[in-house]
């Protein structure tokens, strides 16, 4: 992969002995959400990491997930940090739970990852439609030849529990 | 959990702090410097009783090895270590640790940072341009770098799960900003409202401007030895009753993936450290919860057991945290309002409190006469404080606590 790949002014940083996220971005660029199965329990984690968290077994594969979820939390970032981010703000940050794996192993747990709200066709999405509940699917953003981020947009599958947003 | 406790042995003996600016203009190591020969000159001790250092840092700092020789310490053990919010009370334990195993017998720790004119913790600048890899690549190419918006999501969702508002919690700033008009030493000195707060602008929303704490350039010390040791010095000994160190919620290699994401590690920090101690929240008279954002002392203050878990927004804006109030939080300012130091100062302070030698605008403080009137540039010492409590945080799901007696 070259090194490193540029996004909104950031150098993100993937060796090939990046055990961990390599093949992820990789599958990625292909735009398939993968996630780390363990061999022994079956559970799967995100992010990808080297042991099973629930039994320690270090065999593992990857397998598909649908890259549908609910938006568990939000976040909008008024104030942008890094400069690459100054002309998308507002922008949203969206702790999406995915469909599978909700409450497993216990009822705390479950696949969340994190990305950006954005629209169908991957700009920003604005602030308006955030919130918690509300349905999202994943959407793939092209970055470099074996790396695409995955990101999330709304849909119109009715929402999971109660609909809330940060009130104006 | 049950552990073993060294309830009482060990107390703070010294302390020392430079000016909370945002102009230092000197180094890490001469303001280092400063803090640590204060500390010992405010115990009592000379240089050479002093054979042990700790500090913490993100290569934001000078290394004790570096800083003892200018004092002109000799050190028997001394270790850096990388970490910023929960370290002091951490590093307490671990000094105590030290001396217990015979490595050492007094430790000065310090923290000393140009976390406004170098290495600035909102993440602007130099850090802003700094390369992701590793297990950032799960956040920080999603515009999620800042502290503010690390625990953005876990405020959001406490106000999801418990109907938390945003007025609650602005009377974090409000109060810290009136304890801190009545301290010299603090980087703003103005009372603020909570129109203010929520009239300020928005950073990463549920955050405004003055949900956050400040940047500062400064440096701070305490110095740890036994108490046997303590009784022979200048000031009143401060007895360490219990102390918890980044105690962890599971899944730190990311936290959101084992919720409630509203919970914090105070959660799992508040046995350990009640059970050394013997006492429970209603024994504390003044509290130092970590205030980065106004949020998270409110989220601390209801794990740690001073309200129920979810009512921490009604807790803190009952009047109870304000001087004045039954418990107050934060009466040296904070990081909202005297400085940002990564936790130490509101060790300091609560130690300044249990002395009852506040050095507030009172003109006999030094001597410990006060006159517990609150108003703005007079008085923040408690009455009768006879415990105190530290509850550090260092991230949603990593934070520290120590309680303090006299």
């Amino acid at each position: 992969m070259p090194q490193p790949a540029q996004y909104r002014g950031m150098a993100l940083v993937i060796p090939d002995n990046d055990s961990e996220w390599t093949e992820y971005f990789a599958h990625a660029r292909q735009h398939r959400l993968m996630m780390r199965a363990c061999a022994a329990c079956g559970l799967m984690r995100y992010p990808p990491s080297p042991a099973c968290p629930w039994c320690m077994a270090l065999e593992w594969t990857w397998r598909e997930v649908s890259g549908r979820g609910t938006i568990h939390s939000y976040e909008v970032v008024a104030h942008a940090i890094q400069p690459g981010f100054k002309d998308a703000t507002p922008y949203v940050v969206v702790l999406v739970e995915l469909d599978e794996q909700r409450g497993v192993p216990t009822p705390d747990e479950a696949l969340r990852i994190i990305g950006n709200l954005v629209t169908a066709d991957g700009a920003m999405e604005g602030e308006r439609d955030a919130a918690i509940g509300r349905r999202v699917r994943v959407v793939f953003h092209d970055v470099a030849d074996h790396l695409a981020l995955p990101q999330f947009t709304l849909t119109d599958e009715p929402p999971v529990g109660r609909v809330w947003r940060l009130p104006e | 959990m049950a552990t073993s406790s060294l309830r009482d042995k060990y107390c703070i003996v010294g302390v020392g702090e430079t000016e909370y600016s945002r102009h230092s203009g000197r180094t890490t190591r001469a303001m280092a410097v400063e803090a640590i020969r204060k500390a010992i000159l405010d115990a009592g001790l000379r240089a050479s009783d002093v054979d042990g250092m700790m500090s913490y840092q993100n290569g934001d700092s000078t290394p004790a090895n570096w800083v003892a020789p200018d004092l002109g310490i000799r050190l028997n053990f001394y270790m850096d270590v990388v970490g910023g919010g929960s370290s002091t009370e951490a590093l307490i334990g671990l000094s105590m640790g030290a001396i217990e195993a015979g490595m050492c017998r007094t430790v000065a720790i310090f923290r000393s940072m140009n976390g406004y004119t170098e290495f600035r913790i909102g993440g602007t600048g130099a850090r802003a341009a700094q390369p992701v890899r590793g297990l950032d690549l799960a956040q920080v190419p999603f515009g999620m770098r800042s502290a503010g918006q690390n625990f953005g999501m876990t405020f959001m969702r406490h106000m999801y799960d418990y109907g938390t508002t945003s007025a609650q919690v602005a009377h974090v700033k409000a109060a810290h900003s009136k304890h801190a008009s009545q301290n010299p030493k603090a980087l703003l000195k103005d009372r603020v409202t909570v129109q203010d707060v929520l009239n300020s602008r928005w950073i990463v929303k549920p955050l405004h401007l003055l949900d956050c704490c400040l940047e500062t350039d400064n440096a701070t010390c305490v110095i740890v030895t036994p108490a046997e040791r303590a009784r022979d010095l200048r000031q009143r000994p401060i007895h360490i009753m219990g102390v918890a160190g980044r105690v962890s919620k599971p899944r730190t290699d990311f936290h959101w993936a084992h919720g409630p994401i509203s919970r914090v590690a105070g959660y799992y920090a508040k046995d350990i450290v009640f059970g050394q101690a013997g006492i429970t929240p209603e024994d504390v008279d003044v509290t130092g919860s970590y205030d980065a954002f106004t949020f998270t002392t409110m989220l601390q203050l209801e794990e740690y057991g001073f309200c129920k878990k979810g009512e921490g927004g009604d807790y803190v804006s009952s009047g109870v945290i304000e001087l004045g109030g039954k418990r107050p939080n934060n009466t040296s300012g904070g990081h909202l309002c005297e400085g940002y130091t990564h936790g130490m100062n509101m060790v300091i302070e609560n130690v300044r409190q249990l002395r009852g030698t506040v050095d507030d605008y009172c003109p006999k403080a030094v001597d410990g006469v006060h006159t517990y009137d609150y108003g703005p540039r007079k008085c923040r010492q408690v009455k009768d404080v006879e415990i105190t409590m530290n509850l550090g945080w260092a991230m949603p799901p990593t934070g520290s606590a120590m309680i303090l007696r006299k």
